[in-house]
């Protein structure tokens, strides 16, 4: 790598630099005044960023056809969350076909790190990292999620349905 | 004594023993699924060929018997191809369960698929669908499309625990495991058959979706159930223990442990268990105290006592805790009056045939031999005599931990506590001792897997286990209990309770996979 | 030229009772058996080059020399199971000549020093099980069962066990499980019969064929034996001939008969303008020939072996060009499936998997590497078990599938038929 060195009167003069720095932050300022909507700056929370669909945000308990919990309790994302933020306990289900299913599931927000291990181990497509990202907590808000909130918040409008479906699989023969 | 050499190792072998039995002397990996050490040979998984010397065709290891001379190998291409083939075969049908079933993680088929397998799948048609979720009995669970049918329940009801219970009902691809019409697997030694499934057609109805198996932790112990004193190891993790299941003991219980036995991980959690140390005056409320606290008061109404202080004993601590106890009392206290209480002498000979014995305390001999060391046999009538006169003036009872075998534990209390003065040593809670008069001081002890000690059973083979966690941490062990009451000052050290069930002897920067690699089917992990 | 040697007077209905039978000389052998020696009659069987005929076509005469010399109690048990697709042998000379078997048996029995035998008979055979009660009832009552036989000193007791319908129960030592009261599943061999069978005893178990041409062999003596047939397939065999011919039946000819006499001459050939396709020479599972192979066979172990197909139990099954090999197949298949005993694990699945993809193909679902995928398992199935039915479930597949592949292929790509033209369905509505 070679230097190039400036070494011409001019460069040892101050002011030309100074100035043409100003001038570009001036070329800045009058663009932005005349051109608002190019300006890169959001407004928010009246202007939102739009994020890609794999954003990973807050997570969500897929639910199947009939509104029940997706989830089978296998714990693969427990298993793989490098944060260990997720806390599982399974439980027998009376339908046979069924069997397995959590009675508690809970992640500890304020450990977990949104990498989404969860979502990629998940075999049954149960968990899924979601779009909203802005959800602080108020005076005696509890930052540990549990099913109610994963899978059933108002937000969800009933559940989001997972794309796995047992059904299928099973008229498959498999 | 034939001579035989396998994947170029030479090694020797007995009489008539087959190829398995040299691979299993050798801890040479061999995929297998129906033959077991215990029982008969089936030879019906077809997993375990091998290549022999001068024979165009593989033979399976499990029936062909060694000759000398033998040159064995199982690490060709042609034999990983067929043993690929065969489990492929396993695999057809196998149902798509691993995220809901219980062997996830010590599975055979899934160790045997990562070591040999890692194929994309072929069958394109409709698997067979079999019952699932079956009630075998009153502690097994029996999924039959998860079954491989290797018969090894089946050899096991007919020939360790004799009861004939299993069966496998039709034929070809429909076969299932069941039971008779009426009948259900219902014997005393009923969990093996969960241990022995090599895949989660089996499960134990008090395990089922209980926890993870990777996320527990083992360590070897002795079972303190009954005299007979199987090796066993334990699983743990933070949350506590989960299960017991045997390990090969060719002295004691072969390979195989009763379900009382299973049950003896419920008296070590920490529901169960005395925290604190407490005591109370006559009728009143209970105040918690540090342990060693509770013992140095203790020690003052004991040693004001003198040689008037009685000790009862049970047979389920160790040896050396017997003998530290014993040693105090007679040295410090100058006491004699030491007695054993035995809980079912009726049935204390009873012998099952194969593993459960009467006498439900594991140290029985251990003690007897302790005190018959210091000529200590005065009987335990004497002490009721002076307790209903009320000239007992302070007593103290090392209580049993596995407390459901001591039926008349509620008539001896209310014994007891004629004492003026009761100090009961206890690792589990005892609600009864609430309504009971009289000045009582509970002491937490120390349960068996958090101490290391010996064991002496039945035979009188004396048997070493080591401590395998802390569960609460201001419990003590009787010798420490001893020396504190006899008003020595000892350092009991205190874990905090975050520090409770991490495994003992564990360098804080080692990662354990050791306990991975025990399971039978894994001899040597890959590169998993 | 048709030979008989035991089916000579099948055709008289006397011949089934036990007048009938002494005065075409019954029971004349048997008095001539019991004044030799025990292990003459085994070298003389031995002599004769008489090979298993109910389709494993193994010596005899060195099956009954692997007995230990020993003072255990011997069993002969007699395979009257036939349960290989195709053959019906047994079937005629049990109906026909019950008594032919019994002598048989009583010689062979007196051979090897066995006390007792069984006969043990597939369940499906209700009139040959009431011939051979029959012909028991007789024997006894004449004193060629029961203690002393003919004042030789020779005690035998014969009982027939009927079967309950599972092929398996052919196998070996699936007849010892049957009959020793257990499920019909093979066992481990080693230990062989010969050594440990029925009851951990030292068996021997013979099929009916075998057993009933000890007779001529004793009669004429093992040289005149030895005329029919050839070196190493010796004596004469019984045929059931079936499929597309006129006369179908059971035809005694000598071994190393060309095979396409048999069809044409004693099977009164094809049906008129058909042509001939194939022909399956030994039971179903032998591997099929083809009908240019078939004008060079001859009907002897060495030749057919050679030809990569098997002499079996001696059925031959005749296809003409009408028939669709495809479906042909679907009907072997399902009878594996339907048979396998669910022991061992290539068989058990293995069959299941072969029959699930024949039937994807034959209702039009079959994707071409369906056709490659049933030869990779057939191929993975061989000789991985316990007992010989993977084996013979796979081989029809090897041969079926290798020698009329455009058939597979067109049943593929067009959902039907391409010799019959309509669906699976339509074929079998």
């Amino acid at each position: 790598m070679s230097v190039v060195q400036n070494t011409s009167e001019k460069s040892k003069w101050y002011l030309p630099g100074i100035l043409t720095g100003m001038m570009i932050t001036m070329q800045h300022l009058v663009k932005n005044l005349v051109n608002k909507k190019q300006m890169t700056t959001l407004n928010y929370p009246e202007e939102k960023y739009e994020y890609s669909p794999r954003f990973k945000g807050n997570h969500v308990l897929t639910v199947k056809k009939d509104g029940s919990l997706r989830c089978t309790a296998c714990m693969l994302c427990a298993t793989a969350c490098p944060a260990e933020c997720i806390k599982i306990v399974a439980s027998e289900h009376k339908d046979p076909s069924v069997e397995k299913f959590p009675i508690h599931y809970e992640i500890d927000i304020l450990r977990c790190v949104f990498c989404g291990y969860c979502e990629e181990a998940c075999p049954v497509d149960a968990v899924r990292m979601g779009p909203e990202w802005q959800t602080p907590g108020v005076t005696g808000a509890n930052f540990i999620y549990d099913i109610n909130h994963l899978a059933y918040r108002p937000n969800l409008k009933g559940g989001i349905l997972s794309h796995v479906d047992d059904e299928e699989r099973i008229k498959s023969g498999i | 004594m034939p001579k035989c050499t396998i994947n170029g190792k030479e090694i020797e072998v007995k009489a008539g023993a087959t190829i398995m039995e040299a691979m299993y002397q050798m801890d040479e990996a061999i995929a297998h699924y129906c033959y077991h050490p215990g029982l008969s040979v089936a030879g019906v998984c077809r997993l375990c060929i091998v290549d022999i010397e001068g024979n165009p065709r593989p033979q399976i290891a499990c029936n062909t018997a060694v000759t000398d001379g033998m040159k064995i190998s199982n690490k060709s291409d042609k034999i990983r191809e067929g043993v690929k083939w065969v489990l492929d075969f396993h695999l057809i049908n196998h149902p798509l369960d691993c995220p809901i079933c219980d062997q996830a993680g010590e599975c055979g088929l899934q160790e045997q698929y990562m070591e040999f397998g890692k194929y994309d799948p072929e069958m394109a048609e409709r698997k067979v669908k079999k019952h699932k979720v079956v009630d075998l009995g009153p502690t097994v669970v029996l999924d039959s499309e998860r079954c491989i049918l290797c018969s090894r329940c089946v050899r096991f009801t007919d020939e360790v625990s004799k009861t004939h219970e299993l069966g496998i009902f039709n034929r070809g691809d429909r076969s299932e495991i069941g039971t008779a019409e009426g009948k259900e697997l219902n014997n005393k030694y009923s969990l093996n058959t969960v241990d022995i499934c090599p895949v989660g057609a089996l499960t134990s109805k008090d395990f089922r979706f209980r926890q993870r198996v990777w996320y527990l932790k083992d360590s070897d112990t002795i079972c303190n159930g009954c005299s007979t004193g199987c090796s066993v190891k334990v699983y743990f993790n933070k949350e506590g223990l989960f299960r017991v299941r045997p390990v090969v003991n060719p002295e004691v219980n072969g390979h195989w442990m009763c379900d009382e036995g299973r049950d003896i991980y419920k008296f070590v959690n920490r529901d169960i268990r005395l925290l604190k140390a407490k005591k109370k005056t006559n009728s009143g409320e209970w105040t918690e105290l540090t342990a060693g606290a509770a013992a140095k008061e203790a020690s003052g109404i004991a040693k004001s006592a003198g040689a008037d202080v009685a000790l009862v004993l049970t047979g389920q601590y160790t040896n050396e805790e017997y003998e530290k106890i014993v040693e105090t009392f007679v040295k410090d206290f100058k006491s004699k009056k030491i007695y054993h209480w035995i809980n079912n002498k009726e049935h204390l000979n009873d012998f099952d045939g194969l593993l459960i014995r009467g006498d439900k305390n594991p140290n029985t001999k251990g003690l007897i031999g302790v005190l018959e060391s210091h000529s200590l046999t005065s009987p335990f009538s004497n002490l009721e005599a002076d307790l209903k006169k009320g000239t007992v003036k302070t007593l103290v009872v090392a209580a049993p931990e596995n407390f459901a075998v001591y039926l008349d534990l509620k008539e001896k209390l209310s014994l007891f506590t004629k004492a003026q003065n009761l100090i009961w040593l206890s690792s589990v809670k005892n609600s009864d001792l609430d309504d009971m008069n009289g000045n009582i001081w509970q002491i937490p002890m120390k349960s068996y897997i958090e101490k290391s000690g010996t064991f002496t059973n039945h035979a009188g083979l004396e048997q070493k286990f080591h401590k395998v966690t802390t569960v609460v941490s201001e419990s003590l062990t009787l010798g420490e209990a001893a020396e504190l009451l006899a008003g020595k000052n000892i350092s009991v050290a205190v874990t905090p309770t975050r520090e409770t069930f991490v495994e003992a002897d564990r360098r804080a920067d080692l990662v354990r996979l050791e306990h991975r690699k025990k399971n039978e089917f894994v001899y040597k992990r890959g590169s998993l | 030229m048709e030979t008989k040697l035991l089916t000579e007077f099948y055709h008289l209905d006397e011949f089934r009772g036990l007048s009938g039978y002494k005065a075409k000389g019954g029971y004349a052998i048997l008095a001539k058996a019991l004044k030799m020696q025990p292990q003459q009659i085994i070298d003389e069987v031995k002599a004769s080059g008489l090979r298993g005929r109910g389709g494993a076509g193994f010596p005899t005469g060195s099956k009954w020399g692997f007995l230990p010399k020993n003072n255990e109690p011997r069993y002969l048990l007699c395979n009257a199971d036939e349960g290989e697709p195709g053959t019906f042998k047994d079937r005629l000379m049990m109906e026909r000549a019950p008594h032919q078997l019994i002598e048989g048996m009583i010689i062979s029995s007196y051979a090897i020093s066995s006390k007792k035998s069984y006969i043990y008979i597939r369940g499906e055979y209700d009139f040959p099980y009431e011939c051979l009660m029959q012909a028991l009832e007789e024997a006894y009552k004449a004193g060629y069962l029961g203690k002393n036989i003919l004042g030789s000193g020779f005690d035998h007791d014969m009982d027939v066990y009927r079967g309950a319908g599972a092929y398996i129960c052919g196998e070996e030592t699936g007849m010892i499980s049957s009959l020793e009261g257990f499920k019909g599943q093979p066992k481990l061999k080693p230990p062989f019969p010969a050594v440990q069978g029925y009851l951990r005893k030292p068996t021997i178990v013979n099929n009916v064929e075998t057993l009933a041409a000890v007779i001529p062999i004793l009669r004429d003596g093992a040289q005149a034996y030895r005329k029919f047939g050839t070196e190493k397939s010796a004596g004469t065999k019984l045929f059931s001939l079936s499929g597309n011919v006129v006369k179908a039946g059971n035809y005694e000819v000598p071994l190393a008969y060309p095979l396409m006499d048999l069809i044409n001459k004693e099977g009164g050939g094809l049906k008129p303008g058909r042509k001939l396709k194939a022909v399956i020479p030994g039971g179903s599972s032998a591997p099929v020939l083809t009908a240019e192979e078939c004008t060079k066979a001859t009907l002897d172990y060495e030749c057919l072996a050679q030809m990569g197909s098997m002499l079996g139990s001696g059925a031959v099954i005749v296809i003409d060009d009408s028939q669709c090999m495809v479906d042909l197949l679907g009907v072997l298949m399902h009878f594996y499936h339907h048979e396998s005993c669910g022991q061992c694990t290539p068989c058990r699945e293995g069959t299941g998997w072969l029959n699930k993809i024949t039937h994807s193909i034959l209702e039009g679902r079959g994707r071409l590497q369906d056709i490659d995928l049933l030869l990779r398992v057939a191929d993975n199935m061989k000789g991985r078990t316990i007992c010989a039915l993977s084996d013979a479930a796979a081989l029809p597949v090897i041969s079926f599938v290798s020698k009329f592949r455009e058939e597979f292929e067109f049943f593929v790509r067009e959902g039907r038929s391409k010799v019959k033209g309509t669906t699976y369905a339509e074929m079998h509505h």
